[in-house]
C-alpha cells in the first residue's frame, strides 16, 4: 500500500480534531439561537456536564487529595488545563479575601484556527470553560463561578479568567443538571 | 520576494489575490487566470495513469520577460499560485518550494476557522500576513 | 483496560455533548424531540471537510480515488480513531465498505442489544466527517451506516460522481 512521506502524529490530529468540533458546535448554536447570550448559556451548560466527568479522570489521574485552601484548588485547576489542554495559565490577581483570582491565557489550543466576525462580539467562545470549572468543583463541593474579563478574540493581550469562590457544599450529593 | 500570490479553489474561482503593488492587481488576475489552463493540463497529462503519488509543487507554469509564474496543487485541487519578476535571478527552487508550504499551511489553518465557511473570498488577517510575509521576505 | 490519554478525553465528551444536545431540544423548556440527526452529521461534515486539508498537507497527490480511500482507512482513521479500519473492501465501481470491529465512539458502551437502538447517534458524526473529508478531496458520496453487533461498525460509501 502506498504511504505519505511523514505519518500523522495522532495526538496533535486529535486535539486539532477537538479543536474543530469545538468549533463546528459553536458555529451550530450561533445558528440555533438568536441572541448571543444564550449560545454563552448553553455552551456553560455544556461545559458543566463535561465538567462533572472530567472531575472523575482528572482525580484518578493525579490522586488527588481534599484541598487545604482555594489556593491549592488554583493550582489543582492550572494543573486540569496542563493536562488536558496542555497549557499553563498564570495564576494572578488574588483578591484580598482570598476568594477570587484571575487566570491568564496567553495561548488556548481552543482559539487557535478562531478569528471573529464582526456580527460575534458578544460571543463568549470559550464559555464552555466557566461550565467545566463549575461543574468539576460542585463535585468536591465547592462552588464557585467563573467569568471572562478579557478575551484575545476581541482584541485583548491575554485572556484572563476571574474565578470566584462561593462556598463549601455542605450536602454531599450534588444536584443535577439537564 | 513574491510580487503576487493568489488562492483559486477547486472550480477555477480566485478566492484570494494580493499583490505588491495594487496598481497591477488587474494584470494579475489576468495572469492567473490564464495560468489555470496550464495547470489544468498539466493535471491532465500526468492524470490518469499515474502510479504514484505526485508532488504538490508543480514548478515554474509560465514565464514572461516580465513575470514567473509558479504553480501547486493541494489534495483538494485547490491551486495556488505566486508571481515573481523574471528579473529575479537569485530566488532558488528550494525558496519557491519553502514559500508554497507556508501558504499551503496558512490556506489550512485559516479553513480550520469555525467562522470560515468554505468557498468564500478569504479575508483572513491572519492569511494576510503570511502572504505579506511571503511577498516581502519570502 | 489502561485509561485512556488525556488529549483523547476532550473529543469524546464534546462528542458526548454533540449528541446529547441533538438529542434534546435547541431551547429549554421545549418537550423532547428525535435525535436531529442531520445536525450531528452536519457538524462531522464540517469538521471532516477542514482536517482533511491539514492532515494531508504534508503529503503528495492521491492517485486515485482508492489511493484517497486507503489514506482515510489506514492515516486518518488510525490518527482519529485510534486504529486503521479493520476491513476495507471495494467493488471497484465506487462502493466501498469500511469496517471498524471496536469504533472509538462505541467501545465504551456495554455491549447489550439494548444499546444498538442507540448507538446510531454514536456514529452519525463519524458518517458526515467522511463525507465531509470525501467531499473537500473532490469524492461526493453517500455515507451511511450498519450496526448488527456492539462495537463493530460498517460505514458504506456510495461514490455518486466519478473524481473529476
Amino acid at each position: 500500500m502506498a504511504r505519505q512521506g511523514n505519518k500523522l502524529d495522532s495526538k496533535k490530529v486529535n486535539s486539532e480534531m477537538f479543536t474543530l468540533t469545538y468549533g463546528a458546535l459553536v458555529s451550530q448554536l450561533m445558528k440555533d439561537y438568536d441572541n448571543v447570550e444564550d449560545v454563552n448559556k448553553q455552551l456553560d451548560r455544556m461545559g458543566y456536564n463535561i465538567g462533572i466527568r472530567l472531575i472523575e479522570d482528572f482525580l484518578a489521574r493525579t490522586q488527588s487529595t481534599r484541598c487545604q485552601d482555594f489556593k491549592e484548588t488554583a493550582e489543582k485547576i492550572q494543573l486540569g488545563f496542563r493536562i488536558y489542554l496542555g497549557i499553563s495559565p498564570n495564576i494572578s490577581n488574588w483578591s484580598a479575601s482570598g476568594d477570587e483570582f484571575s487566570l491568564i491565557f496567553e495561548t488556548n489550543p481552543m482559539l487557535e484556527f478562531v478569528e471573529l466576525p464582526d456580527n460575534c462580539t458578544n460571543l463568549k467562545y470559550c464559555n464552555v470553560l466557566t461550565g467545566v470549572l463549575r461543574g468539576a468543583c460542585e463535585m468536591i463541593q465547592l462552588d464557585i463561578t467563573s467569568k471572562f474579563i478579557q478575551d484575545q478574540l476581541k482584541g485583548d493581550n491575554v485572556t484572563e479568567l476571574r474565578v470566584k469562590f462561593i462556598k463549601t457544599i455542605q450536602d454531599a450529593i450534588p444536584a443535577g443538571e439537564d | 520576494m513574491a510580487v503576487c500570490v493568489a488562492i483559486v479553489n477547486r472550480s477555477n474561482a480566485p478566492k484570494y489575490i494580493a499583490c505588491v503593488n495594487p496598481d497591477m492587481e488587474l494584470e494579475f488576475h489576468y495572469k492567473v487566470h490564464t495560468s489555470l489552463d496550464v495547470i489544468e493540463e498539466r493535471l491532465t497529462s500526468t492524470g490518469k495513469s499515474n502510479t504514484e503519488r505526485q508532488e504538490f509543487y508543480l514548478g515554474i507554469l509560465y514565464s514572461t520577460e516580465e513575470h514567473t509564474i509558479y504553480g501547486y496543487v493541494t489534495n483538494t485541487r485547490t491551486k495556488i499560485m505566486i508571481i515573481t519578476d523574471t528579473s529575479n535571478k537569485l530566488l532558488r527552487d528550494n525558496e519557491v518550494r519553502a514559500m508554497f508550504r507556508k501558504l499551503h499551511s496558512a490556506y489550512s489553518h485559516i479553513l480550520c476557522n469555525p467562522f470560515y465557511v468554505p468557498g468564500d473570498d478569504i479575508k483572513s488577517k491572519y492569511f494576510e500576513q503570511v502572504a505579506k510575509s511571503v511577498m516581502v521576505g519570502g | 483496560m489502561t485509561q485512556a490519554l488525556a488529549d483523547e478525553i476532550l473529543l469524546d465528551l464534546i462528542h458526548a455533548e454533540i449528541v446529547a444536545y441533538a438529542n434534546g431540544s435547541p431551547s429549554d423548556g421545549e418537550e423532547k424531540k428525535d435525535t436531529d440527526y442531520s445536525k450531528i452529521e452536519l457538524m462531522g461534515f464540517s469538521c471532516g471537510y477542514r482536517i482533511i486539508e491539514r492532515s494531508t498537507k504534508d503529503g503528495a497527490r492521491f492517485k486515485d480515488e482508492l489511493d484517497t480511500m486507503k489514506f482515510i482507512c489506514t492515516e486518518l482513521w488510525a490518527a482519529i480513531y485510534k486504529k486503521p479500519i479493520d476491513n476495507l473492501r471495494t467493488n471497484y465501481q465506487g462502493t466501498y465498505l469500511l469496517q471498524d470491529n471496536s469504533f472509538r465512539f462505541l467501545n465504551k458502551m456495554s455491549n447489550g442489544s439494548q444499546y444498538l437502538e442507540s448507538a446510531g447517534k454514536y456514529v452519525v458524526f463519524t458518517c458526515g466527517l467522511l463525507r465531509g473529508a470525501l467531499s473537500n478531496l473532490g469524492i461526493n458520496a453517500i455515507v451511511s451506516m450498519e450496526i448488527n453487533t456492539m462495537p463493530v461498525v460498517k460505514f458504506h460509501i456510495q461514490v455518486s460522481q466519478p473524481q473529476n
